[in-house]
């Protein structure tokens, strides 16, 4: 297995505890560069902006933040910040807005407290576990959805009246409540067959669920908190399709983590079935499209507790990308070619994804948040490919490689006799000093 | 605090093994064409390689038992040659310390395999050892050709230890065994010393001609003259510097003569530039230095590395060209945890100057580095030997590729019309003056 050692990375202070889902990528300020959200136990929010080793943004919320989102969730162009503390208080923060107002009046000092506000508090069910600001339903626009640890999944979607000037008109409503039969770890989203998008969880035992969006068949009826869609056991039966899948799973209660939409690359339009990729505490991998297929899988000795995506090679496929709590990293493409590495301390908390760290763009980095009061984000991951190879290999991809080589007389799959003449193209008259 | 570099590293690492112990900076070398070898210091060695499986290369790192080295036994020195023609095998010397309790006794293993057919093969050459007991402890195990006799040249071993000698293991044939010899013998420059060599190079020049140059632990460098057909030392020089001398390395690199320069404006430009032979001398605390031109100006024309005091004790030095200009850079490892590429610039005027190009970090401190082809294309891969492993870093392939694509374009270009298909011989031979040509034109 292929091992690499990445180095350039910052240090980010963060004095906090966090849950593995309170942290995010995303861009927070809506000027197309990422930032780092991060929520803690005690109610502060951070955003980290490029490489400052301390917060760009602190916000305080109500109650133990467990989970932050980044994401257009009032479907207004705009994203905004989003904060869900275990009591059940959601936060948003329009990010863009304040800072727009701290430079105008250009008092960093004198900010008062009302820009410190959320723009946006609500009261929903308590104890969240995870959230997913995403289009669940094909509808174009984004819907709220909140993972709960008492294995209850419910959708939100914003709603306010159309002549509303200001957001305090605003309110989430409820959409749907699915309940499962086991805890879920993870909320994403993949195309299915047709191409539309499906809400899928993970379920324990490497297993998956595919929440079905009911709304969209019965018309826009909109329930409010009151009256929740769906109760008892048939629409449950109907609404949650579970699916398990095979291998060698040892314990089937062994938390599972799942993530979709995994880009295959530009070509590969024809094919609508989106990719996702699974992972369990007990160290199985699998790589699977949404017809149930199984492309790869990987069993390996560490705990893994995290499950990203991240295009590595700027091929435009997305690597999956599986952290443990040891650091143990692993990067996976399409092809099972696996590059690991390993971060040297224990993680609280993993993610990856873009982010803007240096030089004002965006680039593939992961981020770890450690034990010892730190936040690093290693910002120079690319890899020009992913399976080790040399330089003969690349060369034959060149079209006109092959007429040269014939035009010296050199036949291209005379290894030793192209070893010698690249040697000397590249190193000419060097005298070989052997030592 | 750091310096800046110039330019991004042309590097991308490819691979990385975490070795069980921590290694030292005698602790790398080549064993044969494309594997390296690496003595971690419990005892183990690791043999690196990249392994070619279906139409695939992985690398892989896989340990070696060597045998007769006790569990107990922490590895110093390892080193490896090939023998010099017309006999065949690969040799591999490794010194250890074995430490059981009351005393630490330093030993001396060498390893070759005299069976024919398994000269090269590392897994048989493992298991046939010469155990020789050490009166010192050893430093670094060294390897360089010698001429004995008419010409006939034998590759031998030089030991360095903290008795203030280096000592010399030479091959016996008729026993099929190594054996000390007095090094006076062969290597009159390297007999009285004025200290513990730490490290120690040997460069045959022209004119069965060589220059030795060693540093020693009281920061005393030697270098010297030799004519191999006696041997004679024809001029030996010694300067000293201020702290521990960690590497020395001679190398040559390509100067533009400064007096004739308006003369001979009208020839090649090749053929204006002359080789001249330089002396990189990194110490523990000072800057690391070049004494340019020694076979002519011995150790008086002196040149800085600007700022490769600021990472810390250089550890491992290493002069390669890695951008395929046909001139070489230095590289220095430090325990800084930082690799530098350093370029020499010829200043019209000056003696030139030697310019930080690149910096790459690392996570632990730099010991040793090699650059050499394991990938068996042609492309040397520039292997590092750190404190926690094995880092294997490659040209990025891509723009490698290219500059392939346009010297072969190139070259084609250049070839008789008339002749369609030559042998490869006949290339080999008229390559020089199409390469050079051809460096100033497209020099990445």
């Amino acid at each position: 297995m292929r091992s690499l050692s990445y180095v350039e990375r910052v240090s980010l202070d963060f004095t906090g505890t966090l849950f593995p889902h309170a942290i995010c990528l995303g861009d927070a300020d809506n000027d197309s560069l990422n930032e780092l959200v991060v929520g803690d136990t005690s109610g502060k929010l951070y955003i980290y902006k490029n490489d400052d080793p301390r917060p760009w943004i602190t916000r305080s919320c109500l109650g133990m933040l467990t989970c932050v989102g980044v994401g257009d969730v009032c479907n207004k162009g705009k994203n905004f910040v989003v904060a869900v503390g275990a009591e059940g208080w959601f936060h948003a923060f329009d990010i863009s807005a304040a800072v727009a107002k701290a430079d105008s009046s250009s008092q960093q000092e004198g900010v008062a407290w009302d820009e410190q506000k959320p723009s946006f508090t609500q009261h929903i069910p308590a104890n969240t576990k995870v959230i997913l600001i995403s289009d669940i339903d094909g509808d174009g626009r984004s819907e709220l959805v909140v993972g709960y640890t008492d294995r209850v999944v419910r959708a939100f979607r914003w709603e306010e009246p159309s002549d509303a000037a200001d957001q305090s008109c605003g309110q989430l409503v409820l959409l749907k409540k699915w309940l499962l039969e086991g805890q879920v770890d993870s909320l994403s989203v993949n195309p299915g067959s047709e191409g539309l998008p499906e809400l899928m969880v993970s379920q324990p035992g490497c297993g998956y669920a595919i929440l079905l969006c009911s709304w969209t068949q019965a018309g826009d009826a909109e329930p409010d908190e009151d009256t929740p869609a769906c109760t008892g056991g048939e629409s449950l039966s109907r609404d949650v399709q579970l699916h398990l899948t095979t291998g060698r799973i040892h314990n089937k209660n062994v938390s599972t983590h799942l993530i979709g939409s995994i880009s295959r690359g530009s070509k590969d339009d024809s094919n609508k079935c989106g990719l996702f990729a699974l992972c369990t505490l007990d160290g199985t991998l699998k790589l699977m499209d949404s017809s149930e297929q199984l492309l790869w899988s990987v069993q390996v000795d560490h705990q893994l507790f995290a499950l990203q995506k991240l295009d590595v090679t700027g091929d435009g496929r997305e690597e999956v990308v599986a952290c443990a709590w040891d650091g143990q990293t692993y990067i996976i493409d399409h092809n099972r070619m696996v590059v690991r590495f390993q971060f040297d301390e224990n993680v609280n908390a993993f993610c990856a994804g873009q982010y803007a760290c240096k030089e004002g763009k965006n680039s593939p980095c992961l981020v770890y948040v450690s034990f010892n009061h730190k936040i690093y984000v290693y910002w120079r991951v690319e890899l020009e490919r992913m399976e080790p190879t040399n330089l003969q290999r690349v060369l034959e991809q060149c079209p006109e490689y092959k007429a040269l080589l014939h035009k010296l007389g050199i036949d291209a799959n005379d290894t030793r006799a192209v070893r010698k003449l690249i040697g000397d193209l590249l190193y000419g008259d060097t005298q070989s000093r052997t030592d | 605090m750091l310096p800046d570099a110039k330019e991004p590293c042309p590097f991308v690492e490819d691979s990385f093994s975490r070795f069980p112990s921590q290694s030292n900076i005698y602790g790398l070398c080549q064993a044969g064409e494309q594997e390296l070898l690496a003595a971690t210091l419990k005892g183990k060695v690791v043999c690196f390689k990249y392994q070619d499986l279906q139409q695939k290369i992985r690398p892989v790192a896989k340990e070696v038992q060597f045998t007769y080295i006790p569990v107990d036994a922490e590895i110093v020195s390892i080193d490896s040659f090939i023998k010099s023609p017309p006999n065949r095998g690969l040799v591999v010397g490794i010194t250890f310390i074995k430490d059981s309790g009351d005393k630490a006794t330093p030993f001396l293993n060498i390893y070759c395999d005299y069976e024919p057919g398994s000269e090269f093969n590392l897994e048989s050459i493992a298991q046939s050892c010469l155990n020789l007991e050490l009166q010192f402890t050893p430093f670094q195990l060294y390897h360089t050709e010698a001429q004995c006799g008419d010409d006939c040249s034998e590759t031998v071993f030089l030991l360095s230890g903290h008795d203030q000698r280096i000592h010399l293991y030479k091959e016996n044939a008729s026993l099929h065994q190594f054996e000390e010899q007095p090094v006076e013998r062969l290597f009159p420059e390297l007999h009285t010393l004025p200290s513990n060599v730490l490290w120690l190079d040997v460069l045959s020049i022209p004119g069965s001609r060589r220059l030795s140059a060693f540093g020693c632990q009281n920061g005393c460098v030697g270098l010297a003259q030799v004519d191999q057909r006696g041997p004679e030392i024809l001029q030996s020089w010694r300067i000293q510097h201020d702290s521990p001398v960690s590497t020395v390395l001679l190398f040559p690199l390509f100067h533009q003569p400064e007096q004739r320069a308006d003369q001979e404006m009208t020839n090649d430009s090749k053929s204006q530039q002359i080789k001249g032979y330089n002396l990189l001398v990194t110490s523990t605390i000072e800057i690391a230095v070049v004494y340019s031109d020694v076979e002519q100006c011995g150790l008086s024309r002196v040149l800085c590395l600007s700022e490769s005091d600021q990472c810390d004790a250089v550890l491992c030095a290493l002069a390669v060209d890695i951008d395929f200009d046909g001139q070489k850079e230095v590289l220095l490892g430090t325990y800084g945890q930082d690799l530098l590429c350093y370029k020499f610039q010829p200043i019209r005027g000056t003696e030139g100057e030697f310019q930080l190009l690149w910096r790459r970090s690392f996570k632990s401190p730099l010991l040793s580095i090699i650059y050499l082809d394991l990938t068996g294309d042609g492309l040397r891969e520039l292997a590092i030997l750190t404190l926690k492993g094995l880092h294997i870093l490659q040209h990025s392939l891509t723009s490698t590729a290219n500059l392939v694509i346009k010297r072969l374009a190139s070259r084609v270009a250049a070839l008789p019309a008339v002749s369609q298909v030559q042998p490869i011989t006949e290339q080999d031979s008229e390559e020089n003056p199409a390469s050079a040509k051809e460096k100033t034109s497209l020099g990445t």
